[in-house]
């Protein structure tokens, strides 16, 4: 079951990265971007998560050693990466729009005056 | 204590420090003119002249250019051939070296890089553009020496410090001891070929005849020096002189040292006649044979067949040969 | 004083537990108060910014006794979250003297920037924004080389990044601003997650994000995942300190941000990747004593210093150029880093602050030079040193410290790499770091020629009539301040080499082997000898006792001085009996009387032991001053309009004609075409061939630690 979110994950991932490499459009890097990112949270959501494990919310008093939940710092960490991801999206669109202002084009093999 | 400064003033203004250096370089330098125009059926020129020269440049008017910088113009060669005293100090010649480190060989390296470094400086400042051609080819010429020069100095280093426990040794001293106690690094047959490629980089270094391309007369009018005059002109061409006995000296030491007769006057007189052979195979040969080359042809020439020699002497060394 | 210090100490107490949190929070929170003060007033916000920079500079310094000094580690429990039997659950704060030699290099460069803010930047507008990003981008960089936590580390990266490309992009119409910032992003966010994956990776075997604990717990937990992870962590962090393949980003990223944060991108932010490489590669998981991982570091190293250094051959904008060589300097130190050896990582830290010295004073020229002449094109620049001497004499010492010249530091780094490089070889009789010798060597001189190529095109050589004007001219006082700063540490850190290796680099080394301190520092005794972690020895460190540039100084001042002297007696003989003599008749004078004033020259010249000692009497100062006002009377009579002290043109008209730029080097060009066409074509702009480079670099780190580990 948990396999496939490793899969999963990495196939994103790797989607991702592929949609960086090859999307000539600046949008759709942007989005190949995102999908990457998505992959590397639902990594580490996965990683956290454990078969038959409750919600991690208990009181100090609650908590005893036969405890048994799912690990609550990854999902802490997915938390924070979404709101960064979510910053480099909004950050990366806003660059996009500035440069089709300004060089008339998303393609980006056109947008290379800086080269050599 | 006083006397012991006394004994190091000594050491480097007069034996063999500036005064004894200059001399060298003036008679290596004279007698490699003479013997060219021997070879080509002249008479050549007294073999002082180069120290007429010298003379006769520094009662000229000194010209400084309009445009030219002229604190780097004329700082330019002093700092040079200062800093090519002090690179001379650190080569033993008969008995040891005024100075000595345990990397003098990078020091060495480094400081002569400094001192074309200055040339090239003095002609940037002067602001002509045959001077800036000059200093690009010139840059060219230390791109296309330094790397055999630099695996020249590794495989003698390699070889040297076999005995030592860090296996290799930028020490000049180390290399003269051991080649006390061995034979001589040139008798090694894995080393011949880095010998010939030092051979081969002396001219370049120095600035000899078919390697001059940085001077080239008559493309260039002089190019580095186009617009020097004077004193600092004089500067420059004993800074030449000087750098024919530093280089010399460099490959006695690290080819043919260590050979000690007990003496000190004896042992001065081998290492000069050893440097007066050097500066015949590698400076007179090649200038009363061949004519100017070109840019790319040295660049190529040092790169290619050059480098190829010191790597193979490399190779054998580190394999043990 | 030292009592000062003492009371200082006492007075301070554990308090001083609190200081690295403090200088990291005085960053942000300087950031916040600039947002909303920042419009208000041009002076105070100048103020603000100053103080909130100089804080954590002081701070650290303050740090440098017990931890440098004493050899302790501060660590701090954020909240007071301090470990429950052993887990660390809390975020904490550990600076050791690694991360302090690294807080010191940010803090440092942060101040120093700041300053020259305020003037280079005056011509733009809403300043306020850039301080704010300034300030956040200072704070995200100490908070990672301080932190004690991995999932730290990757939060203050995107911090990192995000502010980076903002500035980057903060003018926003100077051409190609918004390229390179996208580019960045791009890249940059490859990066980044890159490092997520890894510490996801990592995670899942170990359940911890603590560096120490991690340190602590992975000897034990080595399988195909940690491997992996390790790849992942280690091209993330390669990819922040833009090693090869990354290299060409920094390059349009550096050309066209001002020029106070390229300092920062290529003096610090490269820093920081090796920072983290560092410390992945020492504390976490101990593996550069690994000959795979070893000689695959120093050969990336050794790749990227001699790809970035051809690279600069080929450039036309001065500050393309020094990104190029910015990261062919960090070539070297992570060359000196992948030896695994106590004095290589020395060098190399050395060399790393070296590198920011003075590439930070490069950067800072090149913004001079952009600021006063508006442009920063190396074909078309020209002659500037009669405009800037200033800055002339500044770019002099920073390129001769890249260089490594002797006495500048540059030479004290590059000679311990070479040192380590070579104890190494003959250590392990690798012939692979003969040939890592022969490229650093090698890329010695072609930094040199590259640095020969801009003086002679931006400083020396002939004015560009278009600069010909009376705007162009030395920059303000305030920019020159940080740049002499840098400049005079550039020298004393070449001329003190032995100090800084005893204070600085031999503690910082020393932290980054001693795995155990870190961890029971952090975790309690005995932890570290629990998990099973040995102490490691640290070996004798040869030192660079034989480089003594202070005596050498002397020796070459005596010498100077001497050939100076006979220069100038020289040249000024001739001025009293140029009219008298021809130069014919002069010559036989000179040899042959003793008497005359001509004569006295060659007394002086022949007789040269004189020189330094004798001098002196010969020509007494009076008479030198008399002489020298001589000639400047002379000078400006004759220096008018007669033609002799023009340039000399063969006859023809003299016009503008300065060699420069890219008629420089033409042999060397020539013959290595082929090569220098296949860099261009391979370093082609397009942001997708830069993220393909970085998923091929993923990819073969992967199978290579697979494989190996």
């Amino acid at each position: 079951m948990i396999l496939v979110n490793y899969i999963a994950s990495f196939f994103l991932i790797a989607l991702g990265f592929y949609c960086m490499a090859v999307k000539k459009n600046l949008i759709k890097i942007c989005i190949g971007m995102g999908i990457a990112d998505y992959g590397a949270n639902l990594l580490i959501v996965s990683v956290g998560f454990n078969p038959g494990g409750t919600a991690p919310i208990f009181t100090m008093s609650e908590l005893t050693q036969a405890s048994f939940f799912v690990d609550p710092v990854p999902q802490a960490l997915t938390l924070t990466s979404i709101v960064i991801g979510a910053c480099t999206t909004a950050m990366t669109l806003s660059l996009v729009i500035r440069l089709k202002e300004k060089y008339g084009t998303l393609q980006a093999d056109q947008v290379r005056r800086l080269r050599g | 204590m006083s006397f012991d400064i006394l004994w190091f003033a000594f050491h480097i203004l007069i034996f063999p420090g500036l005064l004894f250096i200059v001399v060298m370089g003036v008679l290596l330098m004279g007698i490699n003119n003479k013997m060219v125009a021997r070879m080509q059926n002249r008479v050549g020129p007294p073999i002082l002249q180069p120290w007429y020269d010298f003379l006769k440049c520094c009662g000229k008017e000194t010209i400084i250019p309009r445009r030219a910088q002229k604190f780097v113009f004329i700082g330019a060669p002093i700092l040079g051939f200062a800093v090519l005293i002090t690179a001379a100090l650190f080569i033993p010649f008969g008995g040891s070296s005024v100075l000595s480190s345990t990397g003098d060989i990078v020091v060495i390296l480094y400081l002569l890089t400094f001192c074309s470094v200055m040339s090239i400086v003095g002609a940037a400042a002067s602001g002509s553009p045959y001077a800036g051609v000059g200093l690009s080819r010139e840059m060219v010429a230390m791109i296309a020496y330094e790397l055999p020069f630099v695996l020249v100095l590794l495989a003698v280093g390699k070889l040297a410090g076999s005995d030592s426990a860090q296996g290799v040794t930028f020490s000049l001293a180390t290399i003269t001891e051991w080649q006390t106690a061995h034979l001589p690094v040139i008798c090694h047959i894995s080393m011949i070929p880095a010998a010939i490629a030092m051979l081969f980089v002396i001219p370049c270094e120095i600035g000899m005849h078919p390697f001059d391309i940085a001077e080239a007369e008559t493309e260039l009018c002089e190019g580095t020096l186009t617009e020097y005059s004077g004193a600092p002109l004089g500067v420059y061409k004993l800074t030449h002189c000087v750098k024919v006995y530093v280089m010399t000296a460099l490959f006695t030491a690290l080819f043919m040292g260590g050979i000690t007769t007990g003496m000190v006057v004896v042992d001065v007189l081998i290492k000069i006649l050893v440097c007066l052979v050097v500066t015949f195979l590698s400076m007179t040969l090649p200038h009363a044979v061949c004519a100017r080359f070109k840019v790319e042809q040295v660049f190529k020439f040092y790169w290619t067949f050059v480098s190829a020699l010191a790597l193979i002497s490399l190779v054998l060394v580190w394999i043990g040969l | 004083m030292t009592q000062l210090f003492d009371q200082f100490y006492n007075f301070v107490g554990t308090d001083i537990n609190h200081f690295p949190i403090f200088a990291i929070v005085t960053l942000f929170l300087g950031a916040f108060i600039i947002a909303i003060v920042g419009k208000l007033n041009k002076t105070l916000r100048n103020v603000i910014v100053f103080i909130v920079t100089i804080i954590p500079f002081l701070l650290m310094l303050s740090l440098i006794k017990p931890i440098m000094i004493d050899g302790g580690v501060i660590n701090y429990w954020m909240g007071n979250w301090a470990p429950v039997g052993e887990w660390a659950i809390g975020i904490g704060l550990e600076v050791d003297a690694l991360s302090l030699f690294f807080g010191l290099i940010v803090t440092l460069a942060v101040f120093i920037v700041a300053i020259y803010s305020f003037t280079y930047m005056n011509r733009d507008s809403s300043l306020e924004n850039y301080y704010t990003l300034f300030l956040m981008l200072s704070g995200a960089l100490l908070g990672l080389v301080l932190t004690g936590d991995l999932f730290n580390i990757f939060v203050m990266i995107e911090i990192m990044t995000m502010t980076e490309v903002a500035l980057t992009a903060f003018r926003v119409d100077y051409d190609g601003a918004l390229e390179g910032a996208m580019k960045y992003m791009v890249v940059g966010s490859l990066g980044s997650s890159t490092v997520l994956v890894g510490i996801a990776m990592l995670y899942s075997q170990l359940h911890t994000l603590n560096l120490a604990q991690i340190a602590a717990s992975l000897p034990s937990h080595q399988n195909a995942v940690t491997a992996a992870a390790f790849a992942f962590l280690f091209i993330g962090f390669a990819s922040k300190a833009f090693l090869f393949p990354f290299h060409p980003l920094e390059a349009d990223v550096n050309a066209v941000a001002p020029a106070s944060i390229s300092m920062i991108i290529s003096g610090v932010i490269t820093k920081c990747g090796v920072y983290a490489i560092i410390r992945i590669c020492y504390i976490l998981f101990q593996n550069i004593e690994l000959p795979a991982v070893s000689i695959s570091v120093t050969l990336l190293g050794a790749v990227s210093c001699f790809i970035c250094v051809t690279m600069a051959f080929n450039q036309h904008n001065f500050r393309r150029l020094l990104a190029y060589h910015s990261i062919s300097q960090i070539g070297y130190v992570i060359m000196a880093v992948g030896l695994g050896s106590m004095f290589g990582l020395e060098a190399g830290l050395f060399h790393a602050v070296n590198h920011t010295l003075f590439k930070g004073l490069l950067f800072l020229t090149a913004g001079a030079v952009q600021y006063a002449t508006g442009s920063a094109d190396l074909d078309k620049l020209g002659g500037l040193v009669k405009k800037m001497p200033q800055t002339c004499a500044l770019f002099l010492i920073g390129a001769a410290s890249i260089s490594g010249l002797p006495p500048f530091n540059g030479f004290a780094s590059k000679w311990m790499i070479y040192q380590s490089v070579f104890e190494k070889a003959s250590e392990t009789g690798n012939f692979v770091y003969v040939i890592v010798v022969v490229v650093c060597l090698l890329c010695s001189v072609l930094t040199l020629a590259s640095f020969i190529k801009v003086a002679q095109s931006v400083f020396f050589g002939q004015l560009n009539p278009e600069f010909n004007k009376p705007e162009v001219h030395e920059v303000p006082v305030v920019m020159q301040i940080p740049m002499w700063i840098l400049a005079g540490l550039c020298v004393l850190f070449g001329v003190f080499p032995n100090f800084i290796q005893k204070y600085f680099l031999t503690p910082a080394a020393t932290a980054a082997f001693n795995v155990t301190n870190y961890i029971d520092t952090m975790l309690g005794q005995g932890t570290a000898a629990k998990a099973g972690i040995q102490q490691t020895e640290i070996g004798t460190v040869s030192s660079i006792g034989c480089w003594q540039p202070v005596s050498w100084l002397w020796l070459l001042l005596i010498i100077t001085c001497a050939v100076c002297l006979i220069a100038v007696l020289g040249s000024n003989d001739n001025k009293k009996h140029a009219t008298a003599l021809n130069a014919e008749e002069k010559v036989s004078d000179l040899v042959g009387v003793k008497q005359s004033g001509a004569g006295r020259l060659n007394n002086v010249a022949a007789d040269a032991s004189l020189k330094g000692v004798a001098s002196d009497h010969l020509l007494s100062d009076q008479e030198l001053i008399i002489i020298s006002r001589d000639r400047t009377i002379e000078d400006e009579v004759l220096a008018g309009e007669d033609p002799k002290y023009e340039n000399f043109f063969s006859g023809e008209k003299s016009e503008f004609s300065q060699v420069g730029g890219s008629d420089l080097f033409w042999g060397f060009k020539h013959d290595m075409r082929h090569y220098f066409n296949f860099q261009k074509d391979w370093h082609s702009g397009n942001v997708n061939d830069y993220t393909t480079y970085g998923v091929a670099a993923i990819a073969v780190t992967l199978v290579l630690a697979i494989l190996f580990l």
